[in-house]
């Protein structure tokens, strides 16, 4: 029942933020937020959004560019995308951005969405001892088994590693190794890398529109930056390992910062003017997402938790998510100066963060592969979205749409972190604290002697007054009975009401008396003892008495009130009636 | 009103005023429009993105309209409400090729037409589907069914598919609206 109204409530709540601009289920788009990037690629104030498409992996590689909501254009790529972006080469007229695809180790540069530029990372330096064994079988002087126990020698000693086609060699069964030494022989040996993530940078100013160098990094645990109109590399830095993701700020002839996340579960960041990581953030589980917010760092990790680090490494906070991440994005208005984190999840959502707070949650029909907000169209407020089915989907934030900033996951209430102004510690309270500290056990020890005399005491009490009958309820089995007792009356005569009742199931009480004991300097009373008679169970039996107060002197006395029972000395029931002061006398 | 100007008015020298609010999405050719609209002497040749409002002026057959050409950008959108207590009639103007954000627009209208000072007053609605000769443009039965307009029940409302570039299918809007202002008003 519950549930209904909740999940109707979540989806107004979404409902009253964005707007479902456009969604094709089947738009076979497939790629990750590395990939996608929005651009206008034509200098009329429309943006595009260009899409590495991965296709099957193996085939249908394409950049596909989108305008509103149909396809305009398409290339096909021949190798698998990386990563694509698009920036700003120059300063010539009109300004449209070019798109660079990374793929293995190319980088393929569109203009107008015509391949302009091929980029290819240099090559990287062979072992001298493969070199020389290929030279050898070059001149015929090894044969092919020869050729591959060396390689394999080499493989398992040598510190740079062997090149692609002596591994390639080494996979070979013993009869095509010849055919491929033939084939391959002549050529000079090369080693290459790979690039696995590519970024911007600006080059000297922080405009938007300002020119930007390409930033890749390598397999070969590299990272250069590349001259946007020369493409020839401007700097080059090193790293403990390959990097994966990867965020850069900063103007490259002024100052910049590279957060790189690297395959072994570090994030690094790389500053001007030195080749090495400058800090290092160990992380505890591999991060599978990185978004730079302001200063702030925000990493998504592959044990389903979300954590913000400032730019020096230092932990911020962490989030616990209820689903693996897929993917993640950085939500930048800058008409309303509004940023935060949109984070894809295995379970169908997008969560929307700033800081650690979850302020908006998206419900999308299949699991989303990648993200992207920005300027699409004519529309700043656009996020866009593909999913794991090929799917694509266009969201438009409403005009009127704001974001709280309180947490809506459930948790504790806001109160409990307000601190309360407690007062400083006195000197009296730290000594008796140490005190306490230092002789606990004999403190305790004392306490846990003294309830048990206590207890003692109380039991023995009790027996006392239960074997000499001076509780006003008997317990007994044969006169069960329970007698209070109400004094009336300001003085100096009183009336006592004696109220009787035989508390058994079904018994009678018969020959039962009541005798009272007092002072009788300081009371008088007409008949100080009586019969009672026969008291039917459950029944309340009131018996009236009058006591009168013989006093002026304005004391008071107990008068002690026994239920007795013919034949027998112990009383069944006793109560004590403490006496009020007669006033009546007094006034007199 | 002196008894000169009701006697202008009874011969048909002195024209009724009305004002109109012209909204829409930026882009989607308000400007332009109204441009077309203003007597050939008085159009401009270049048309630039409104900043906030400009005041225009055009008369038909029998009304002198004074439109509020509201800006159409996302920030400019705010202003609108400003300008609705003093609005007799509204022109909404849609970009039928932009399909993306026929939703915004949908957003947009919803919101105007649920604001207090329009909920309750029957003032009749002119809904231009502009652009009609952009290749990839929707028609206006299309246009209609995406903003839902058959769910205004309690204003007159008209639409027209309209190229404001050329000047077509204009003059058939504004005859509409000029026919509805004469019945509200008698």
């Amino acid at each position: 029942m519950s549930a209904a109204p909740a999940e109707m409530k979540e989806n107004i709540e979404a409902n009253s933020k964005w707007l479902d601009a456009h969604y094709d289920p089947v738009a076979n788009l497939y790629t990750f937020s590395s990939c996608i990037a929005l651009a206008d690629l034509q200098g009329d104030g429309e943006n595009k959004l260009v899409v590495g498409d991965l296709g099957t992996g193996a085939c249908n590689m394409k950049l596909k560019v989108y305008r509103g909501t149909s396809l305009m254009s398409e290339n096909t790529l021949l190798d698998l995308p990386t990563g694509l972006v698009s920036f700003l080469m120059d300063q010539h007229e009109p300004r449209t951005p070019a798109v660079a695809v990374a793929s293995g180790p190319f980088i393929y540069v569109y203009k107008n969405l015509r391949p302009y530029f091929k980029f290819t990372l240099p090559t990287l330096e062979v072992n001298p001892l493969e070199q020389d064994v290929w030279s050898q079988a070059k001149e015929d002087m090894i044969d092919p088994v020869s050729l591959k126990e060396m390689l394999e020698g080499i493989r398992d000693k040598a510190e740079i590693p062997l090149s692609v086609r002596s591994l390639k060699f080494l996979m070979l069964e013993p009869q095509e190794m010849e055919a491929y030494v033939n084939l391959h022989k002549q050529n000079p040996i090369r080693r290459q890398t790979v690039i696995t993530c590519i970024s911007t940078l600006k080059k000297n100013m922080a405009d938007e529109d300002a020119v930007s160098c390409l930033v890749i990094g390598t397999e070969s645990k590299d990272v250069y930056i590349l001259d946007p109109e020369a493409f020839t590399i401007l700097s080059k830095m090193s790293l403990p390992s390959s990097p994966t993701l990867m965020d850069v700020t900063g103007q490259f002839d002024i100052e910049f910062r590279i957060t790189v996340a690297c395959r072994n579960g570090n994030i690094y960041i790389l500053r001007r003017d030195s080749p090495k990581p400058k800090y290092c953030i160990e992380l505890t589980s591999h991060p599978v997402g990185l978004v730079r917010v302001g200063k702030n760092v925000v990493v998504g990790c592959a044990q389903e938790t979300l954590q913000g680090y400032t730019q020096k490494g230092k932990k911020l906070w962490t989030v616990y998510l209820p689903a693996p991440v897929t993917t993640m994005g950085l939500m930048d208005h800058h008409t309303r100066g509004f940023q935060a984190v949109l984070v894809g999840l295995a379970n169908c959502e997008v969560h929307l963060y700033r800081d650690k707070n979850l302020i908006s949650t998206i419900k999308t029909p299949d699991v989303v592969t990648s993200v992207c907000f920005g300027r699409y169209g004519r529309e700043d407020g656009t996020l866009i979205m593909t999913t794991k089915g090929g799917g694509l989907m266009v969201k438009i934030l409403k005009r009127t749409a704001v974001f709280e900033d309180k947490d809506t996951a459930p948790g504790p209430p806001l109160a409990q972190s307000i601190r309360l102004n407690v007062p400083k510690k006195t000197k009296l309270y730290v000594d008796q604290t140490m005190r306490e500290r230092e002789n606990a056990v004999a403190m305790h020890r004392a306490f846990q002697m003294d309830l048990s005399r206590l207890r003692l005491a109380v039991a023995r009490a009790y027996v006392k007054a239960l074997e000499s009958s001076l509780t006003p309820v008997s317990a007994s089995l044969s006169e069960p009975l329970k007698m209070h007792a109400v004094v009336q009356g300001l003085g100096p005569s009183f009336k006592l009401t004696l109220n009787i009742q035989n508390t058994a199931v079904c018994r009678p009480v018969m020959n039962l008396a009541v005798s009272f004991l007092y002072d009788e300097s300081l009371y008088s009373m007409k008949t100080a003892f009586f019969k009672i008679p026969l008291l039917v169970p459950g029944l309340n039996y009131p018996i009236d008495t009058f006591v009168e107060c013989l006093t002026d002197k304005g004391i008071s006395d107990i008068i002690k009130v026994f239920v007795l029972r013919e034949g027998k000395s112990a009383p069944l029931l006793t109560a004590h009636i403490n006496m009020p002061v007669s006033e009546g006398l007094a006034l007199a | 009103m002196g008894l000169f100007d009701k006697l202008a008015g009874w011969l048909g020298l002195k024209k009724k005023e009305v004002n109109v609010l012209c909204l829409g999405l930026d882009n989607s050719g308000k400007t332009t429009i109204i441009n077309q609209l203003k007597p050939s002497n008085a159009q401009t040749q270049d048309i630039v993105p409104t900043i906030g409002f400009s005041i225009e002026k055009f008369k038909t057959s029998s009304l002198s309209f004074t439109v509020f050409d509201m800006s159409g950008q996302g920030r400019y959108r705010n202003l609108w409400e400003h300008y609705y207590k003093e609005g007799q009639a509204i022109i909404f103007v849609i970009d039928s090729s932009d399909k993306l954000r026929m939703v915004v627009a949908k957003e947009e209208l919803d919101t105007l037409l649920n604001h207090p000072d329009i909920k309750h007053r029957r003032m009749p609605i002119l809904f231009f589907a502009n652009k009609m000769d952009l290749r990839d443009a929707l028609s206006s039965v299309k246009v209609s069914q995406m903003l839902c307009l058959e769910n205004i029940k309690d204003k007159p409302w008209h639409i027209c598919a309209s190229d404001a570039v050329r000047g077509e299918g204009l003059q058939e809007g504004v005859d509409w609206l000029q026919d509805q202002i004469k019945t509200m008003r008698t």
